[in-house]
């Protein structure tokens, strides 16, 4: 109870400082739709070549637009010292990490429920009854990349090159991520059901329920250390 | 609340700052932390606050080792680190609220404009903390601490950012403090405005206990030990 209580007042203080200075959802947005546009212009999808290339290209724009957010995730806390203030409170790590990977879903969510259907007016797919398919298999892959983006974010929080670092270390560990959105994105649009694919989907809720449990458990000492 | 600081060490690397230190202190203890540049002091408030861990040597509050995984014991803990540990983008009545909810402590609005009030903020409540001035973020700091009551509270170098009535608010809040038993540990390098206020001295040089004397009046034995660390112009 204390942690969720801890978590939802981390939250309520991240949404505030976000709706006054608008630094990560704005730059994520048009970050993301600038993507697309280069996306656009680069390829011309045949309609049978949606299929493979769309998740793809879909899942690149969340990760670099992803990557962003994670980037200014624990910006207030470097301002006035303020990780310390929050390191000498009673507040538990726990709290911290869900505050923080719920924060970043909030904001990935947000820029992917505009990003989405741009991707399908851009490229022109008439596919708009998979939509809510392709939202759940979204969802589930952006909570598994806001958990360990997270981690990764709090890891590198006290390197020197954080920006660059961040990525390096989170990509490689993103793979059963992105091949599991992928491979489920693939066949909705293919088959307009997830089919023998539900593998790849159950793949996808054991990674965010793993790294949801660990960045829990193991954000205090990660945070200190 | 008792505190019991046992042969305590830190050592960045190869470099220890601070090295087979032991200390008791006691409810209601005001004590001056001094020190040289790099003596120490504030490793020793970082360790005593939890931000940091021992190298070697323990803490123990009312006899429990003292250690980050005890939250209920952070919670007696503050640290006023002036015009630091605040939110630039909220406002200051926001932070109160922030930090009181925190601590787990209902304060009500009229708590946080009383406490506003009583560091001179009463006006600048719904100001950013961005908006105000060094001196005012350390008087929100004030009145952060005033509303946490903490039983151990750590004080760094407060008086750099303080104007006249500012330095009086602190101190009147730290005497305050000690009447209630709290413990404050203040490090300064304001040494006759900090012994005025504190009843111990305590002196580190080179990250070991070099003085720890109760104040008298005069007090020989500190001008000595003083004198080997600082030039008399310091004073």
């Amino acid at each position: 109870m204390t942690l969720l209580r801890q978590a939802l007042l981390l939250l309520w203080k991240d949404t505030l400082l976000e709706l006054r200075r608008r630094d990560s959802l704005l730059t994520m947005f048009f970050f993301g739709t600038l993507l697309l546009f280069v996306f656009n212009f680069a390829f011309d999808l045949a309609p049978d070549k949606i299929a493979t290339m769309a998740p793809g290209l879909l899942w690149l724009a969340f990760l670099f637009t992803g990557t962003l957010g994670l980037a200014q995730l624990f910006q207030a806390e470097r301002e006035n010292h303020c990780l310390d203030a929050l390191l000498l409170s009673p507040l538990e790590g726990g709290a911290l990490f869900l505050a923080k990977a719920a924060f970043n879903l909030i904001l990935m969510v947000l820029v992917e429920i505009v990003v989405i259907p741009l991707f399908w007016i851009l490229f022109n797919l008439r596919l708009w009854n998979l939509l809510p398919q392709i939202f759940l298999v979204t969802l589930l892959g952006t909570i598994g990349f806001c958990v360990l983006g997270t981690l990764m974010s709090a890891i590198t929080l006290r390197a020197r090159a954080r920006e660059l670092l961040l990525p390096l270390v989170l990509f490689p560990l993103m793979i059963p991520v992105i091949l599991a959105t992928i491979r489920c994105m693939e066949e909705v649009l293919r088959t307009g059901q997830f089919g023998d694919q539900v593998a790849w989907l159950r793949l996808l809720l054991g990674f965010d329920v793993i790294f949801l449990t660990a960045g829990v458990l193991i954000f205090d000492w990660v945070i200190e250390s | 609340m008792r505190i019991t600081i046992d042969k305590l060490a830190k050592a960045y690397g190869f470099l220890w700052a601070l090295k087979d230190l032991s200390l008791d202190l006691a409810p209601g203890e005001c004590v001056a932390l001094l020190g040289a540049n790099g003596a120490g002091k504030t490793t020793l408030l970082k360790l005593l606050a939890g931000l940091i861990t021992p190298t070697t040597g323990a803490i123990r509050l009312d006899g429990v080792h003292f250690s980050r995984s005890m939250p209920q014991l952070r919670a007696r803990i503050g640290f006023l680190a002036p015009a630091d540990h605040i939110y630039e983008n909220l406002s200051a009545r926001e932070n109160l609220h922030f930090f009181t909810r925190l601590y787990n402590r209902n304060a009500a609005s009229p708590d946080l404009d009383a406490a506003l009030e009583q560091v001179g903020l009463e006006q600048r409540g719904d100001e950013l903390v961005a908006n105000l001035s060094s001196g005012m973020k350390c008087r929100l700091s004030i009145a952060k601490w005033l509303l946490l009551e903490p039983e151990l509270l750590l004080v760094d170098e407060p008086y750099g950012v303080l104007d006249g009535s500012g330095i009086d608010t602190l101190e009147s809040f730290l005497r305050r403090q000690c009447a209630r038993g709290s413990i404050v540990i203040m490090a300064s390098h304001h040494v006759s405005r900090v012994l005025n206020l504190c009843d111990r001295a305590v002196i580190l040089s080179h990250g070991r206990l070099t003085f720890d004397e109760s104040k008298q009046q005069p007090w020989p034995t500190f001008d000595k030990a003083f004198g080997e660390f600082l030039p008399s112009s310091s004073r």
